[in-house]
This record gives C-alpha cells, structure tokens and sequence, in this order.
C-alpha cells in the first residue's frame, strides 16, 4: 500500500521537538524513581513471605459457620445500592431535563443546572458517608442516603447527555400537531429516553453494590462493618468468606444487568 | 381558505425568509410550491401553522389572523393543520399504531393522552386510517422497522388521526426513490380529493409538480414569482423561478414500479 501514496514530507522541526519531549520526559521518570529506590523502607518486605503464609491461606479457607451473619449483611449492602440507586435514578429525571440544552430556553438557568450536577458529583463518597453517619446516625440509612446523592450527579449528568442527543424533529412534529408540552413529554421525548435512562440506572447500581461494599468501613451499614472488624480481630477466615461473598454477588449483579442493558437499548 | 397579505418574515439572525407575500389559497386545491433550496418554500409552509413567526403583514387561515396566536389558540390552530416532514418524524421505537394516534393528542386531555386513555372511536379512526394508506399490517410494529416510503405513509395516517381541515407538506418525497415517492404523491392527491383538504406541498422536482399539482407557486429569494393552474405551466415557466436553465436532478423520473413492496 505505501508506495501507492505520495511520500510524507519530512518534518524535521516536529521531530526535534518531539525527540526533546522524550528526553524531558525520561529525565522525570528517572529522577522519580531514583527518589524511591533511595528512601524506600525496604524492611517492610524483610518478612513478606511469612506474613503472607499467615494471612492468605486463611483467606482462602472460608469460615462457612459464619455464613448467615455474611450473607445478612451482604443483602443489607445490595439494599442499600437498590435503595440509594432507586432514589438516584428518579431524582435525577427532573435535573437531567434541567442541565439539558435543547429543553431550557435560558442559557444561564441551564448552565445553573449544570453547575448544580458537578457541585454534587464533586463530593467524595467516603466524606459524605461520614457526613451522613453524623447526622442520621451510623446505619444502612445513612449509606442510602450517601448512594443517592452521589449517584444521582452521575445520573443526572448522563441523563442530560441522553436527552440532549434525542431527534428533535419528533418533538417539532408533536409541536405541529396541536399537542401540549406534557403530552410532548410522554410522547415525543420519554419513547426516546427511558430505555437509555434505565441502563445508565442499571450501570450505576453495578458501581454502587461495589461501592456500598465500602460505606460501612465509616459506620454507613453494609458489610463494611464486618470487613473493618474481622480485619481488626484477625479473623482472616470470616474475612475470606465475606470477599467471596461480595465477589459473587458483584459478579452476578454484574452479569444480570450487562444482560438486561444489552436488550433494553 | 389561507390569505397571506404583504407577509413578511425575517428570521432573528436578520436573514429575510418571506418578502411581501401575497396568496390565497381556496379550499380543497392541492397546491404545490417549487422553488430552489433557500427559496422560502419551507418558511411558507411553516408560516402557515406558526412553526416560524412571520415579522409583518396578516396570515388568515379560515378568516381568523393567525399571527398573533398563542398557547392554547395556537395549539387548537394547529390540530386543524396537519404537517407531513421530509423525515417522517416517527417515535422511532414508538409502535406504528402509537405513532398514528399521537395525531389525536391535541384533541386529548393531558391527563387522558398520559394514561394512553384514548377513546375507542380514536383508535378505530386511527386504524381506519392506517388502512387508508395500506398500512395497517404494520400497526404493532416498531416504527424503525419500516421502509422510508412505509414510514412516509404512517406519518399520513398520523396527520390523518388529527382530523385536518388542511395538511402542509414539507419537502414529503425527498428522501425517497422516485417509485415510492409517486405512491406517496398518490396517497396525498387522493386525500385531497375524496376529503376536500386543502393540501399545500413543497417539492423540488418539475415533473412531479406538473403531475399532481392544480396550481402551482413558484418561489426564488422569499418572494412569489409565479402563481398560477397547472395549465399555464411550462418549462420556461421553471426556467424563470429558478433564473436558469433546466437540469436532469430537477426531475425526479417516472413511475416505473409500485413501490417496493
């Protein structure tokens, strides 16, 4: 094929700049590493072996009479995903038409819904689980509440992206057809949005099942809890089963709603 | 009857759209309105039902002036006008059916249209009407699945299920071939006649104007430069609103087959 084209011209200023990005580029590298290699604490490795001889054999020997303290607590978690990704999802509906370009007249008010979404999406989930333990008091409600509000920035965001990309000319027929803004709603824009709303849903409760998987380590309820106390007690065992536990679950969940997305959109 | 009188429209960029326009157009005429691309054809059309707001002069669509209109008024407007689009403008993955009765909605109460609460006699007009474009075998299929031409037809039916004293029809065959575009000029000449609706269509192809159309509006730069029957049309007439000469792509070619069914 090559000969076919014409022969590229040959740019000798883009390749010394390029050549001097490299050299910059190597020079960090090995300057930063030096830096570790030399202040590294390398004792921490000194007994590695034996550490992991202690830990991980018992990791992976589960301890199956705890199972129904896990697993009550593995379905606490899944609820509070459900639950907080519930919320999230309906929440954000109204947001999403509110950040959307094509449904907001005013520029400023939409930008303002815009703003609003990222304000929500830059809180940390772990400072808000805090937050919420705080207030409400440590518990499954607490991490329902920290799911919801900071699913529903993603959400509401995503939301946006959906209806802005929606055709247009079905709402211009509606419009041309007498028909009102609500009935517009139901007919022109939804049709062209719930199943794509429902999948981004789906998505965002496989990331919160994994993310409620850590709110307990702060008191927010789920299996976090028990992950910080058997950790505490050296209970490796409980804690192997509880990872096998968040592992097939995740993974199912996981599976299911990759399945159920595939035939909604 | 549509009077337009000393209609003039500039868009909000400051581009003329409409310069001085003055037609009436009586019941039941199945006009068609040629012109160039950025002739004003379109913003003719969409005048009519408001779709753009004409800047000066009066528009009455059966004796009420219809620029001033708003809200309700305009929407009660609009459910006697029936608009067919160059793309259809189905609910993609709406049904068939759910597509033609959307025609119905502004005849419908909100809280009514939301519950999918439509009356039987609604359903079976929209039915009938389906039928009438030979389409009801559709009726439960997803829009999307159609052919153009079959969802050119659905889009029919739709204005149909509205009850319109008067259908516009924006540019209806071009994204069509030529033997679907013919069936589709069909069904809207047939409209015309057997229900008395008044039918305004905008086309580019000569020969197709010259078939269907009774009077035919021709249109360069916003104004209207020929307005007169079929019968006074020849080529030089085009000649003339298109300020040169006749090309082969101002054709859109005979009716060779029935369409691809």
């Amino acid at each position: 094929m090559g000969k076919y084209l014409p022969p590229k011209p040959h740019q000798t200023q883009k390749r010394i700049r390029n050549l001097i990005i490299y050299t910059i580029l190597a020079i960090i590298f090995i300057w930063a590493f030096k830096g570790v290699w030399d202040r590294a604490d390398w004792s921490v490795f000194n007994n590695l072996a034996e550490k992991f001889q202690r830990v991980i054999p018992s990791l992976f020997s589960p301890d199956w009479n705890q199972l129904d303290k896990v697993w009550e607590k593995i379905v606490e978690t899944v609820f509070i995903a459900y639950a907080g990704t519930l919320i999230a999802a309906i929440l954000a509906v109204p947001f999403g038409f509110w950040a959307a370009k094509n449904m907001v007249k005013s520029p400023i008010w939409n930008t303002l819904g815009k703003w609003f979404l990222i304000l929500d999406r830059t809180f940390p989930e772990l400072i808000l689980a805090i937050f919420f333990v705080i207030t409400v008091g440590p518990g499954a409600f607490a991490g329902v509440l920290t799911i919801g509000l900071t699913a529903f920035g993603m959400l509401g965001k995503l939301y946006a992206e959906v209806i802005e990309s929606i055709d247009m000319k079905v709402v211009e027929a509606m419009e041309a057809n007498g028909a009102n803004k609500m009935q517009i709603l139901f007919y022109a824009i939804f049709p062209q949005v719930l199943p794509e709303f429902l999948s981004f849903a789906l998505y965002r409760f496989e990331i919160d099942i994994r993310a409620s998987t850590i709110l307990g380590l702060v008191g927010a309820g789920g299996i976090g809890t028990l992950i910080v106390l058997s950790a505490a007690n050296r209970n490796w065992e409980q804690l192997g089963l509880i990872l096998l536990g968040i592992i097939v679950v995740v993974s199912v969940i996981d599976f299911a709603s990759t399945k159920i997305r595939k035939r909604l959109v | 009857m549509i009077t337009f009188k000393d209609l003039s429209l500039v868009y909000p960029n400051g581009t003329p759209g409409l310069k001085d326009v003055n037609v009436t157009v009586n019941e039941g005429e199945f006009v068609v309105i040629v012109g160039l691309s950025g002739a004003g054809k379109s913003t003719f059309i969409r005048s009519i039902n408001r779709m753009v707001n004409p800047t000066e002069g009066e528009l009455y669509v059966e004796d009420e002036n219809i620029l001033d209109l708003k809200g309700k008024d305009l929407r009660k407007l609009r459910t006697k006008v029936g608009m067919i689009f160059q793309n259809y403008n189905l609910v993609n993955r709406s049904s068939v059916f759910k597509n033609t009765i959307s025609g119905r909605l502004g005849h419908t109460g909100t809280l009514k249209s939301i519950f999918n609460l439509f009356s039987k006699e609604d359903k079976a007009r929209a039915y009938n009407n389906l039928k009438r474009v030979n389409i009801e075998e559709y009726i439960y299929q997803r829009a999307d699945q159609l052919s153009g031409g079959q969802q050119q037809r659905v889009s029919i039916a739709r204005v149909l299920t509205q009850d319109p004293k008067l259908i516009l029809a924006d540019e209806p065959v071009a994204s069509l071939d030529p033997p679907t575009s013919h069936q589709v000029m069909q069904y809207l000449k047939k409209i015309n006649t057997e229900d008395n609706i008044t039918t305004i269509v905008n086309l580019h192809f000569i020969d197709m104007a010259m078939e269907y159309a009774d009077r035919i509006i021709g249109m360069r730069d916003g104004e209207v430069v020929f307005d007169g029957p079929v019968s006074e049309v020849s080529e030089k007439t085009f000649e003339q609103i298109y300020n040169r000469p006749i090309r082969e792509d101002d054709l859109r070619g005979s009716d060779t087959d029935d369409g691809e069914e």
